[in-house]
This record gives C-alpha cells, structure tokens and sequence, in this order.
C-alpha cells in the first residue's frame, strides 16, 4: 500500500488527514471568496466574470508594491480594499455598461478582454525581475506565519487559521449586508428586476456598479491572503479562479450559500486528491485536471449545482 | 455574350491575391515569410473556430486542447512511426474530429458560460494530462529533432527553386486554402444554414426539421477537425512540440482573436490569424516606441496580453462585427447613404426617449390578464442557470 499510495490511508494515520482536511479548509476558504464574488456578479448583472481572478491579481500586485515602500501590511489590507473597489466601480461603469444588454457571448469576450488586459498590464508594471515574489503575510514573517498551531483535533498553520477567520467573517458580513440592509434589499431586487426596480425609485445603474465593487473587494481580500501561501505572479490567480469557477458551479452559479459550499468542499476534496490519490498514474500534479473532471460532471448531471435554481426559458 | 461583371471583377482580385502570396516567400526575407507561414497555421484554426462560435453560437475556449492533440499525434507518428508528413496531417485531423465529436456531445447540455467554463478546463487540464504521461509524450521536453522528428524539406525536383521556410509556407498555404474552400462550400450550403439556423433561433430551427443535437455536434466535430489540422501544420513549421508550446492563453487568443477579426466571417478569420502573428511582435513595438516616446512613461510596461485585452474590449464596444466586417462597411460606403445618415440624425437623438416610452408601454401590455408584446428582458426571462 505504502509504495502505490503517496500517504498512509487515513485509517493508518488519522491526523494526517484531519491536517488535510483542515488545510483544505482553509484555501476552501479562498475558493469559497472567489466563487461568492463571481456569484454576486452574475447574479447582478448576468455577467460570468473571466476577469475575477486578474482583477485580485492586480490589486495584490499594486499592495505588494505599497509593500515594499515599507508600509504595514494590515494598512497595506485595508487600502487594497479600498483600490478593489474602486477599480470593480470602474471596470462596471465603463466596460461592462455598454454590453449589459449584449448576447452572452460578447459580454464573455469582454471579461476576457479584461483578463487580457489586466495580466498584461500586471506582467508590465510590477513582473520584472525573479519570479515569483513574496508577499508578506500580515502575521509576520514566514516562519511565523506559518509556524502551526494545534487545535486539538488537527495543527493548522497560523496564516491558514487567519485566512479561515477572516474568509468566515466577509461571508458573515455580506450575509448581513445583503439580508438586514436597506441597501441590501435594493441590491437584491435590482438582480431580481432591474426594470421594477427602477420604477420603485432605486437607483439600478448605481446599484450595479456597487455590486461589482463589492464583488471585487471580496475577491482582492482571497487575492491577498493567498498570496502569502502560493507567492506572486501574473498568473496566480488562474488556478484559484478555475477552483472558485468549480465550487460556484458545484454550488449553482445563483447561490451564494452554494458558492461558499461549493468553495470548501472543492478545498477539501482538492487537498485529498493531492495527498491520496495513486503516485503511479495519478498524484499531486493531477489534481487541477481532477478537479475539473468533478466540474465538468457536476456540470453534466446537475446543471443547475447543488443549491442552484433551475432555469425556466420562454420561447 | 453577357459579362457578369462583379463575377469578373472578383475572379480578377483573386487571381492578383494568389500571385501575390506566391511572389511574398521570395520577396520577402526568412523571418517575414516564417510569420507568414504561421499567420495561414492559425488560419486554419480560427476557421474552424468560427465555424464553431461565429456560424453555430457555440463558445470554445478550449481549442488549444484540440491543436495541441493535433500538433502530438502528427509529431509523434512522425518521429516513432516514420510515416510522411501529409499522412501525419490527415490523422491529426480525423482523431481531433473525433476527439470534437466526445466533447461535443456532453456539450449539448451546456450553453453560454457553462459552456465557456467547460471548454476553459480542457484548455487547462491537457497540458498537465501532456506532462504527467511523459513516457509516451516526452514529457516536459516535447518532441522534437532529438526524438527524430524531422521537418519535411522541398522533394528533390524542386530542391533547387525553394529552401526550407518556402516549401513549408507553400505546404501551410495550400492546405489553408484548401481548408478555406472548404469552409466555404461548407458555410454556403445546407450544412452551414443549418449551423446560422440553430444559433439564432433552436427551437424555430428544430420546427424547420433540423435535427439541433446532431447539427451542434457536428460543429464540434467539423471545429475540431480544423484545429488537429492546424495543429499538424504547427508542428511541420516549429519542428517541435511541448506541453506547453499551446497553453491557457493561447486558447483564449484563438477566441479574441476572431471576435477582432469578425465573427461567422472566413475573412475575419484570417485577419484574426494575423492579430495573432503580429500583435507579439510588430504591433507591440510599434506600441513600445510609441509609449517609450512619451516622456515619463517607459515602453517596456507595454505587453502583447494588454494590447490585445484592450483591442477585444474597443472592438466589442465600437465595431461588433469585427474588423472584416468594419471593412466590408467601409468598401461598401457610398455617398448617398452617409447623407442620409446624416439627414436622420436628429430623429436618431430623439429614439432614447422614444425607447423609454416603448419599455413602458410593454410593460403595461405584460401586466397579469393582459395580452400584449412579451416584456423586454427581465431576469426570470433569461436563461438564470
């Protein structure tokens, strides 16, 4: 068994895989941010977002830059929130306006025009030199980022406990956002009918750009807590995007309960595909085409994932 | 005898065009003919790729996946197995048709995005499913001359009229032409209507008597096999292939690239093969000088993927019918009607407002118990998963 499987089965070692299951847990976490921002974007203004991932990418670029300029990372945290939505605000304002009403094919194109763009800008500005570079995690340096910390019935990394707080704590919120505000309320019914909307008086265009902010905040926040743990390039968000593109599509890309179920149990399943799947013909580096293989079935079976709400089209 | 004479007129412009890119490989140096060469390589592809998108509606981001099953299989038979180079060719073909034929048909089940999403994991999943089998792909290294694989050279009679890179651009030209006619007869006849027919209206089409399922994989197929074609081609031109020779990014280049060239356009499909020769090297060097010459600013942030990106984004915003067809509107331009459109301007100003009234009204008519003009798009109408 030992020589075929790359780790003892979990019945040989459970703390291995309680470790696993945890760590998968925590970069569940970043899908789970990843995949909410696409679904709050879709369920908006009907736009999949290509674009999701770069637009982080972007964001955690320009902090790492603030970075080196010797600001405090938490600071550092917090002003790329702050350029997250921004940058979301513009992009819906002036890219993503004209199409609303476009066939779904171009409004694809033109996030991944956007995606386009934005990688080719990062690898200008800020991709010279060695690749990747390091981005600091806000606990300090990496021995103590990462130094584990037990928790009785696993040991997790320290940056992975953060980034599983602070991942619960950005769903709470927008869980609160979107269900006990005014502006929660006017946020949703301009998704359900913009058109009604508009008529009781809310301002649609406004709500619009507000949603894709939101959206890029939620994303910029997974880019910068995973970027401590995969370093930085143009193109570290790829893998993470197609990972959030799985688990919203798990999950239904219309729920946002779906997208964060989706999110953590594509982590933890990714995790263990890493660690138990056969050396000989499958292992670690098989484990993104895996998981999209899950995708694509998920996709076959249950069109609509597992929360998702079926479609029902006129003719 | 009558004279049809635009029928003249075109057989002329044609005939001028192919002695012209006959003349180029000697006109022009090594390095323009090898562009050349690789321009007609991802014709072939963005050929297909349009039959599939442009003509059938069907979104792929995952041609690379297809090339790159071409560009193997030819290399590979070609390196283990010896066999000529034009044989090699037609295998990549058919086994990417086949291989169109089984992602086509769970395809039928998705549409728009999911579609998208699908077709983005082949193009990611293929590279590492390349390197992880490398006992029989050569792993990271690819196949290349060491493995035997040798680029086919003029035959003898001809050894002394071309070198290499001009029998290899006549060998990619002829069967891009050829590909080209056939896109051609193909888009003209039953089977293309058929194609326009299920993507600008299923359910009308299948009431017609199409038979929408075998129509949609057929497209895939029929994609496909253009893609393991050119992938063949690709590998003749390089003299090798890695894993990572096509990637992500390429993928997603063949579908940018025929949205700025045109959509359900072979026209457009070509200038889009030459966005993705040129915008590499030539338009980002114009761009580097260009930036570069503005004080403060340097040239070396200008990259290709950038360029690209923002040249989608313009064209989906000012010209949805791409260059081609931006182009076909211009030759096509006459005085009288740019009058006209002049004339009709204010009447143009006024429809915003006459839209508005219009989005009420049918709102009202759409009201419960009342019969009237289906409501404009409203979320419950649209497709939502």
């Amino acid at each position: 068994m030992g020589s075929v499987f790359l780790a003892a089965p979990p019945w040989e070692n459970p703390s291995l895989f309680a470790d696993q299951v945890a760590a998968g847990l925590a970069t569940g976490g970043i899908y789970a941010l990843v995949a909410l921002a696409i679904v709050m974007i879709y369920r908006s203004t009907d736009v999949l977002n290509f674009a999701q991932g770069e637009m982080a990418m972007f964001v955690t670029f320009a902090m790492w830059s603030l970075v080196l300029a010797g600001i405090d990372t938490w600071q550092v945290l917090i002003i790329g929130v702050l350029l997250a939505a921004a940058l979301g605000g513009f992009i819906e304002r002036v890219v993503i306006r004209p199409v609303e009403n476009a066939p779904p094919l171009s409004v694809v194109v033109v996030t991944l025009g956007l995606f386009l763009f934005l990688n080719g800008m990062a690898t200008g500005i800020w991709a010279k030199g060695e690749l990747p570079k390091s981005f600091p995690s806000p606990l300090g340096s990496t021995q103590e980022a990462f130094k584990a910390v037990d928790l009785g019935i696993a040991t997790i990394p320290r940056h992975y406990l953060l980034v599983l707080i602070v991942g619960l704590a950005v769903m709470v919120l927008i869980y609160l956002l979107f269900n006990h505000t005014k502006l929660g309320l006017a946020l949703r019914a301009t998704a359900h009918n913009p058109l009604a909307s508009q008529l009781m008086g809310i301002n649609v265009g406004r709500m619009l750009t507000l949603g894709w902010a939101l959206a890029s905040v939620v994303g910029a926040l997974a880019g910068m807590l995973v970027a401590p743990i995969v370093s930085l390039d143009p193109s570290f968000m790829l893998a993470v995007l197609l990972y959030a593109f799985a688990a919203a599509v798990l999950g239904g890309l219309n729920s946002s309960l779906g997208a964060i179920i989706g999110g953590f149990t594509i982590g933890v399943v990714e995790n263990l595909f890493g660690t138990y799947t056969p050396q000989s013909w499958l292992g670690p580096e098989m484990k993104l085409p895996l998981t999209l293989l899950l995708l694509v079935l998920v996709l076959l079976i249950r069109p609509t994932g597992l929360l998702g709400q079926r479609a029902v089209r006129r003719v | 005898m009558r004279i049809d004479r635009p029928a003249a007129t075109r057989l002329v412009v044609i005939a001028l065009l192919l002695a012209l890119v006959c003349w180029l490989p000697f006109g022009l140096d090594s390095h323009r003919t090898f562009q050349l060469t690789m321009i007609a390589v991802w014709a072939v592809v963005a050929i297909g790729l349009n039959i599939l998108t442009g003509y059938n509606g069907q979104i792929s981001l995952g041609h690379g996946a297809f090339v790159t099953l071409g560009a193997y299989t030819s290399a590979l038979l070609m390196a283990r197995q010896d066999w000529p180079f034009w044989v090699t060719i037609i295998a990549a073909g058919v086994l990417a048709a086949i291989a169109g034929l089984l992602v086509g048909i769970p395809a039928l089940r998705l549409s728009g995005p999911y579609l998208a999403i699908a077709t983005l994991s082949l193009a990611i999943a293929t590279p590492q499913i390349v390197k992880k089998y490398d006992d029989f792909t050569g792993g990271t290294q690819g196949i290349g001359r060491s493995d035997g694989l040798v680029q086919p050279g003029p035959p003898g009679f001809l050894s002394d009229l071309l070198n290499r890179d001009q029998w290899l651009y006549f060998v990619v030209l002829l069967t891009m032409l050829a590909m080209t006619l056939l896109a051609w007869f193909l888009l003209r006849g039953r089977i293309g209507r058929a194609f326009v027919a299920v993507r600008d209206a299923e359910v009308a089409a299948a009431a017609m008597g199409i038979n929408v399922a075998r129509t949609k994989v057929t497209a895939f197929a029929i994609s496909a096999f253009y893609a393991g074609i050119a992938g063949a081609l690709f590998v003749q031109v390089q003299g090798i292939m890695t894993p990572d020779s096509i990637g992500i990014l390429q993928s997603i280049t063949f579908l940018t690239s025929i949205v700025i060239g045109g959509l359900a356009s072979i026209l457009g499909s070509i200038i889009g093969a030459a966005f993705v020769v040129y915008l590499p090297s030539d338009i980002t060097d114009l761009f580097k000088k260009l930036v570069g010459a503005i004080p403060g600013f340097s040239g070396e942030t200008i990259r290709p993927g950038a360029l690209q990106g923002a040249a989608v984004i313009i064209v989906m915003l000012l010209m949805p019918a791409g260059v081609a067809g931006f182009l076909i509107r211009l030759i096509r331009l006459r005085p009288v009607t740019v009058l006209q459109s002049v004339r009709s301007a204010p009447a143009g100003l006024r429809s915003g407002s006459a839209a508005a009234l219009e989005r009420l009204s049918s709102l009202w008519d759409s009201r419960p118990g009342r019969r009237g003009p289906p409501r404009p798009q409203s979320p419950e109408d649209k497709e939502r998963g």
